[in-house]
C-alpha cells in the first residue's frame, strides 16, 4: 500500500514504545478505534471525548503528540479553542487536526492556530501513522544539534528530509507536513508535471482536486510572502504543477 | 377545428351587448305609448264629430234648406276644427255639405332635430306628403259613414291610397227627430303621434347608442388594465424561473389589495416556498456529505484495525470489499463537496487577468493524454483572449464540460472544443455528437443535481454537479452558461460566454 510504504519510508513505526499520543475525539466509535490502532502500534494513548476534560488532564503532564478534532459535542469550534491552549502551553507540542470539516476557511484557521498538519477523517490509519512519525521526527531532530543530514537542493529551495523543513534563498518557510511533502514531490523532479492525483499519493493525503488546488494556493503564499518574486510552483493546466527550475 | 379563444376584453363587451335590452325595453314602452295615444285620438275625433253634429242637431234647417256647399255649416267646422285635421259634413245622399280643414299638417309644426338627418335610415319619420283623398271619393266607400248615416257613430283607421300615412276617421249621425239627415267625419292623420314616436325613439337611440359607448368604453378600460396587469404577472411568473434555474421573485401587483394583487402575492409566496426548497436540494449535498463523513470514518477505522489483527484468507477478501465500497463511497462524496466547496471558495478566490485562449489550448493538450480513447477537435484563436476571473476554475469548467462531451459522445466523432470571440465576449463552446437534449431539461441542466444520464458506471458516480459547477464558474467570471442541440440535431453543444477584459 501507498500509505505503508510512505511509513515505512520514513523509516519508523514500532521503534517508539514509549511515545503518548492524546486523542480529543467526541464520536465514542473512531476515538475507541484510532486508540486502538495506535495502542497496537507501540504508542501510549489517552483519549478524551471533551474539550474541558482533555485540557484538565493534558495540562498536568503534556502528551507527546494531540489529534484534535474540531467539532467537539455541541462544541462546534472547540478543537480550535483547545489548539489554541496547547499550543499556549507548550510551542513544541506536535497538534494534527483530525476532522471532518474540510472547508478552507477550517484549514486556514486551523494552521493559523499552530497546527503542525490538518488532516481530513478520509486519511487513512497507515498515512495518519506516517504523519505521527514524521511530526515525531521532527520534533525530535529540532532539539538535536545539526547531524549529517538528508538534504534535497533545487536552485534556491533546500529541504531537509531529516527535519522535515525548507528554506527558499535562506530564508525558513514554515511548512505543515502535507505541505512539505508536497513540494518535495514537485521539486524531486523539476520541469516534470505532477498530477493532482501524484501529489495526493506523495503527500499521503486523501482529497479531492479541489483541496489540492488551495493546498497549492497556500504554498505558492507562504513563498510568496518570503520572496515577492516566487513563480517556481507552475501550473499546468488540465494536467497538473511542476517545479520550474 | 381551432378552438375560439376569447380574451378577457371581448367578453367583457360582449357582456356589454346586454346593455342593448335597455333600449328594447324602452322601445316596448314606446310603442304602448303609442297604441294608448291613438285610443286617445279616436275617442278625440269621435268628440269633435259629436259636438258639430249636437250644433246641427239643434239647427237642421241648415241641412234640410241647402243642397249644395253650405257657409253656415262650414263656419260651425271652423269653429272646431284643428291643424291636421279634417272635418266635413254629408247628407243621407253622400253629398257633401261642408268641408273645413286639411289632412297635411302645416310645415310650420314639423321641426326637424339635428339628428334626424342621421338617423332617418334608422327610424322613419311619417311623410306628409301623402295622396290625401278627397271627400267625395271617399264616401260610398266608407264603411263608418254608412254606419254613421245609418244612425251608429263610428271611427276607422284606413291608410292612404299611397300608403304612406295611415288617416284616422270617426263619423257621427245628425238627427232630426227619429231621422238621421247627415253625418259629420272628422279626420286626422296619425302623424302627429308617429312623428312624436319617431323622436322618441330616436332620443332612446341616441341616448342608448351613448351610454352603450361610455359603458364600452369604460370596460374596455378596465379590461384592458385586467389584461396587463395579468399579462405583466404572467411574463413575471413564466420568467421567475430562469433558464438556470434560478428562482427570482416577482414584483408586478404585489401591493394591489385586489385578486391579482392577491395572485401575485400567493405567487411570490409558492415561489419562496419553492426556493426554499432549491436552496434546501442545494445545500443538502453539502450536509449529507458532512453528515456521512463521520460513519464512514467508523467503517473505515474499523476495518484498518481489523486488517491489523490476525485473521483468515475469508476475512482479508471481505476486507478488500468492504474498502472498495468505502473508496466508492467516498468518491461520491467528493463529488458532493465539490460544488458546495466551490461555492463556499468562490468568495475568496482571487480575481486576475489571464489569456482564456492559453488556458485553453493547456487544457486541450492535456484531454488528449487523459481522454486516450477519445478524439478531440481543437479551435483556438489567434490572439490573446483575456478575461478576468481565475484560470484555475476557467480549467476546472472546461474539464467539466469536456468530461460530459466525452461521456456522451457517440460514433467516434471528435469532441470539438472552440474558443471565439463574439460581441466583446470570448465564447467557449465543447460540442460532441450524440443523442440530443432531453425535451424540457434544457433550463434545468444547469441545477444542482440534476442529471440526464440514463445508467452509470457504477465506479463512476454522477450526482448531476458537474454543470452545476460549470454554472458557478461561468457565473463568477459574469458569464453565463447554456446548452442547446446541434444545428444538425445530432449532438449537443455546451457554449459558454465570458465577458472579455476591458483593453
Amino acid at each position: 500500500m501507498a500509505g505503508a510504504s510512505a511509513a515505512a519510508a520514513f523509516g519508523y513505526i514500532h521503534h517508539e514504545m514509549s511515545r503518548r499520543i492524546a486523542i480529543i475525539e467526541d464520536d465514542p466509535a473512531i476515538r475507541a478505534n484510532y486508540a486502538e490502532a495506535l495502542r497496537k502500534h507501540g504508542f501510549e494513548v489517552a483519549a478524551y471525548a471533551g474539550r474541558g476534560e482533555a485540557l484538565g488532564a493534558l495540562r498536568t503532564r503534556l502528551p507527546d503528540l494531540v489529534l484534535i478534532d474540531i467539532g467537539l459535542g455541541a462544541d462546534i469550534d472547540g478543537g480550535f479553542a483547545l489548539c489554541r491552549d496547547l499550543r499556549a502551553a507548550s510551542a513544541s507540542l506536535p497538534i494534527i487536526f483530525l476532522t471532518a470539516r474540510d472547508s478552507d476557511f477550517d484549514v486556514v484557521a486551523g494552521l493559523r492556530l499552530g497546527a503542525d498538519d490538518y488532516l481530513t477523517k478520509e486519511v487513512s490509519l497507515p498515512h495518519l501513522l506516517a504523519r505521527i512519525a514524521a511530526l515525531f521526527r521532527r520534533a525530535e531532530l529540532a532539539a538535536a544539534p545539526q547531524a549529517i543530514e538528508e538534504r534535497l537542493e533545487r536552485g534556491a529551495l533546500q529541504l531537509d528530509l531529516k527535519r522535515f523543513s525548507a528554506t527558499w534563498r535562506g530564508a525558513a518557510i514554515s511548512l505543515t507536513l502535507t505541505e512539505f511533502w508536497m513540494v518535495h514531490a514537485l521539486a524531486k523532479f523539476p520541469e516534470h508535471v505532477k498530477t493532482r492525483e501524484q501529489l495526493m499519493r506523495d503527500a499521503n493525503l486523501v482529497v479531492d482536486d479541489g483541496t489540492i488546488t488551495s493546498h497549492i494556493k497556500r504554498l505558492r503564499r507562504k513563498f510568496l510572502a518570503a520572496d515577492p518574486a516566487f513563480a517556481a510552483i507552475d501550473t499546468v493546466y488540465g494536467m497538473g504543477y511542476r517545479w520550474k527550475s | 377545428m381551432k378552438r375560439w379563444r376569447f380574451s378577457l376584453r371581448v367578453k367583457l363587451a360582449l357582456v356589454a351587448l346586454l346593455l342593448l335590452a335597455l333600449p328594447w325595453a324602452g322601445t316596448l314602452y314606446v310603442n304602448e305609448v303609442e297604441r294608448f295615444l291613438l285610443r286617445g285620438q279616436e275617442q278625440t275625433l269621435l268628440a269633435t264629430t259629436r259636438a258639430v253634429a249636437t250644433a246641427l242637431h239643434e239647427r237642421p234647417q241648415l241641412l234640410a234648406s241647402s243642397s249644395g256647399r253650405d257657409d253656415e255649416v262650414e263656419a260651425i267646422l271652423f269653429g272646431v276644427q284643428r291643424a291636421s285635421s279634417r272635418i266635413w259634413v254629408v247628407d243621407r245622399q253622400h253629398r257633401v255639405l261642408a268641408v273645413a280643414g286639411d289632412l297635411r299638417r302645416p310645415a310650420e309644426l314639423l321641426q326637424q332635430s339635428w339628428w334626424q338627418p342621421l338617423l332617418g335610415w334608422v327610424i322613419q319619420r311619417p311623410t306628409e306628403d301623402f295622396a290625401a283623398a278627397l271627400p267625395e271619393s271617399e264616401l260610398p266607400t266608407a264603411p263608418e259613414i254608412a254606419a254613421a248615416l245609418q244612425g251608429t257613430p263610428a271611427t276607422r283607421a284606413r291608410q292612404t291610397q299611397d300608403a304612406r300615412a295611415v288617416v284616422m276617421s270617426a263619423a257621427h249621425p245628425i238627427w232630426s227627430g227619429d231621422e238621421v239627415v247627415g253625418a259629420v267625419v272628422a279626420e286626422e292623420t296619425t302623424n302627429p303621434i308617429v312623428s312624436m314616436k319617431s323622436e322618441a325613439l330616436e332620443r332612446l337611440l341616441l341616448l342608448t347608442l351613448g351610454v352603450f359607448a361610455g359603458a364600452a368604453a369604460l370596460l374596455i378600460a378596465f379590461a384592458t388594465r385586467l389584461s396587463l396587469r395579468i399579462r405583466s404577472l404572467r411574463d413575471e411568473a413564466e420568467s421567475a424561473i430562469d433558464a438556470r434555474g434560478r428562482i427570482t421573485r416577482l414584483a408586478a401587483g404585489s401591493g394591489a389589495g385586489d385578486e391579482i394583487g392577491d395572485l401575485s402575492r400567493s405567487f411570490s409566496a409558492v415561489l419562496e416556498r419553492l426556493a426554499q426548497h432549491h436552496a434546501y436540494l442545494e445545500s443538502m449535498a453539502d450536509r449529507l456529505s458532512h453528515e456521512l463523513r463521520t460513519p464512514i470514518a467508523v467503517v473505515r477505522s474499523s476495518l484498518e484495525n481489523l486488517k491489523l489483527s490476525p485473521q483468515g484468507a475469508d476475512a482479508a477478501r471481505y476486507i478488500e470489499r468492504a474498502e472498495e465500497g468505502l473508496a466508492r463511497l467516498n468518491r461520491i462524496l467528493g463529488r458532493m463537496m465539490e460544488a458546495s466547496r466551490l461555492e463556499q471558495s468562490l468568495s475568496t478566490v482571487e480575481r486576475s487577468r489571464y489569456d482564456l485562449s492559453a488556458v485553453v489550448g493547456a487544457c486541450a493538450e492535456a484531454y488528449r493524454m487523459a481522454y486516450p480513447e477519445a478524439s478531440f477537435a481543437v479551435e483556438l484563436p489567434e490572439r490573446r483572449m483575456e478575461v478576468e476571473g481565475s484560470p484555475d476554475l476557467a480549467a476546472q469548467l472546461l474539464d467539466k464540460l469536456v468530461e460530459n462531451a466525452v461521456d456522451f459522445s457517440r460514433g467516434g466523432a471528435p469532441v470539438r472544443i472552440a474558443l471565439g470571440e463574439t460581441g466583446g465576449a470570448a465564447v467557449l463552446s465543447v460540442a460532441n455528437k450524440g443523442r440530443s437534449l432531453p425535451e424540457g431539461m434544457r433550463s434545468r441542466l444547469f441545477g444542482s443535481m440534476v442529471s440526464v444520464r440514463e445508467t452509470g458506471d457504477p465506479a463512476k458516480p454522477h450526482l448531476g454537479l458537474g454543470l452545476y459547477v460549470a454554472r458557478l464558474i461561468a457565473e463568477f467570471h459574469a458569464g453565463r452558461i447554456d446548452a442547446a442541440d446541434l444545428p444538425s440535431g445530432d449532438g449537443v453543444a455546451v457554449s459558454v460566454r465570458l465577458p472579455l477584459a476591458w483593453k
